[in-house]
């Protein structure tokens, strides 16, 4: 029996860091009056296409810092760009004062507890750590 | 000038710093761009083409920019932009420095030097990084001024399923060209241009339309014995006629100034204007495309310069197209591009009815026929992306100029931003 535990538990050990970075959620702060994002809503935002929220309230992106298996993951999915062209289209922006990339804003905790205390804040973070804090508005596939 | 250009960084740094203690979060912003780059060319006889003149491989094509903006309060920023160029010694230059108020979140207006928004990838052109080529190509990204002082609009929005932006500035700037190996002061006045863009998916269009008064100053350029000798010979005929205090002496060496006051005397003053750049309308129209879909890249864009009235200056007409591959962190991409120029027609109005007639409307056609440009550039390159914010670049053109022998050109480059 408590070999099977055991193996139980192992499996699970194994499992479970796999299951994490299989799945980011986006995620808002619970008092926002919406309770879902299409991708385009979403890649928008992060692309400085629009600045607000779909019900029109100010939107704040963060993104997690470059290099996080996170911010690669939503730069392909939902910004449909490479970490590359991710940087290529900031800097044609950057460079002329048109706009401002999202603020890196560390690691999936981070971002998390950023959002939690801010309404207008929205970040990607791993499905895993979600609880009450925070709101999942889309789900990467 | 260098003189201007560093009282104008020290203006915008000495901005930065007395904004400073006002700004609520007292942030600077930092970025920058480096491309460090050189090449060759198979026959340096021929004129340099984009800077590139050595048969050896050389490594003087390089550029480094930074750029601070720090918030002065919620709406208003001030942004700096510098860069130094190795072929102007790594002078510091200040390319941007302006003030700029967020009126909405659609919307900005910035005041203070700019750059003219003439091309699609006027905004960040000597950030290569952000572009598939080393520089874009050089036949139609030819303008020697990219800067204006001045104030601009600019706003985005939405049209239908469009992504729109929209940029109104108006001002002028003062700077010197090198034009035939002279420096001259050139300048616009009253500038004023306007450039919109509409986007959607894959797709970019753009079209921008650009008037000014243009100033050069091109009476201290010195002119060819094809046009000095002819030009010697008739004044010693017309000075034959006359008595000696009617006699006009022609300047040695000729310049356009000296060709200039010799067309007066003879009484050619229309022309001598329309020959001259002096508060002459001139029409900047540039059209473009341009399509990424991730895999598949493609840019397309035309461009005129129309100078009303005539003048000693061509008609420019340019253009190009390219399409490209992208797979992995590679992007192959081919351009083709083309100067096809209209010659003036400075000698308008001059009616053959003597020798004296008929040579200067054989000079001022001559003159007029040793401007306009007609090229066309075949160029491949690839584009390797090392890590996010670097990137190598290889560039090969074959360069065929009418009435020059081919060229070949040999380009590399690494660009970063950071």
């Amino acid at each position: 029996m408590s070999n099977f535990k055991a193996m139980i538990v192992a499996i699970g050990l194994l499992i479970t860091p796999f299951a994490a970075l299989s799945e980011i959620v986006v995620v808002v702060h619970p008092s926002t009056g919406f309770d879902s994002m299409s991708a385009d809503d979403v890649s928008r935002l992060f692309l400085g296409k629009t600045k607000k929220f779909p019900n029109g309230t100010a939107a704040v992106p963060l993104n997690q810092d470059a290099g996080t298996a996170a911010r690669d993951q939503f730069n392909e999915q939902v910004c449909k760009k490479s970490a590359s062209q991710y940087k290529a289209y900031w800097s044609k922006l950057v460079f002329t004062g048109k706009g401002t990339p999202p603020k890196d804003a560390g690691d999936s905790n981070n971002v998390k507890s950023l959002v939690a205390s801010n309404p207008n804040m929205i970040g990607y973070i791993d499905g895993s750590l979600v609880d009450g804090s925070v709101k999942v508005v889309y789900t990467l596939e | 000038m260098i003189q201007t250009r560093l009282k104008q960084s020290i203006c915008a740094l000495a901005l930065l710093s007395c904004a400073h203690p006002l700004a609520q979060a007292g942030d600077f912003n930092f970025s920058g761009f480096m491309s460090i780059g050189g090449g060759f060319v198979d026959d340096e006889s021929a004129p340099s083409y984009a800077g590139y003149s050595e048969e050896d491989l050389t490594f003087d094509n390089s550029l480094l920019g930074i750029q601070v903006s720090s918030d002065i309060s919620d709406e208003l920023s001030a942004t700096v932009q510098l860069t130094a160029r190795s072929f102007d010694g790594f002078d510091v230059e200040a390319e941007w420095a302006y003030v700029s108020w967020q009126a909405t979140d659609e919307s900005t207006v910035r005041i203070g030097r700019l750059r003219t928004p003439f091309y699609m990838y006027s905004d960040y052109l000597d950030v290569g990084y952000a572009y598939p080529w080393i520089s874009p190509p050089n036949e139609v990204y030819y303008l020697p001024f990219n800067n204006v002082n001045g104030i601009d609009y600019y706003t985005t929005g939405t049209l239908g399923s469009f992504d729109t932006t929209m940029q109104v500035y108006f001002g002028g700037f003062t700077d010197t060209l090198n034009q035939g190996g002279m420096d001259v002061e050139a300048k616009t006045r009253n500038q004023l241009g306007f450039a919109g863009t509409l986007a959607k998916d894959w797709w970019t269009f753009r079209a921008a339309y650009h008037t000014a008064k243009l100033s050069i100053d091109l009476t201290p350029v010195g002119l060819p014995s094809s046009i000095s000798g002819p030009a010697s010979d008739l004044n010693n005929a017309v000075n034959s006629q006359l008595p000696p205090e009617a006699q006009h002496t022609l300047q040695s060496p000729l310049t356009i100034g000296g060709f200039a006051d010799f067309l007066t005397h003879l009484g050619y003053n229309q022309n001598t204007d329309r020959m001259l750049i002096q508060d002459d309308t001139a029409q900047f129209l540039e059209v473009g495309v341009n399509i990424d879909t991730g895999t598949f890249v493609a840019a397309a864009e035309h461009v005129e310069l129309r100078l009303d009235d005539e003048t000693l200056f061509s008609d420019n007409i340019r253009q190009f197209v390219m399409v490209g591959v992208r797979t992995g962190d590679w992007l192959i991409h081919l351009t083709a591009s083309k100067a096809d120029d209209d010659a003036s027609q400075i000698s308008k109005g001059v009616a053959v009815t003597d020798q004296v007639s008929g040579t200067v409307k054989q000079l001022l056609d001559g003159l007029a026929a040793d401007d306009p440009l007609t090229r066309d550039t075949v160029t491949l390159g690839a584009r390797w992306d090392i890590t996010a914010g670097t990137a190598l670049k290889i560039q090969y053109s074959d360069v065929d100029t009418e009435g020059r022998a081919g060229q070949k050109v040999y380009a590399f480059a690494l660009q970063t931003v950071f």
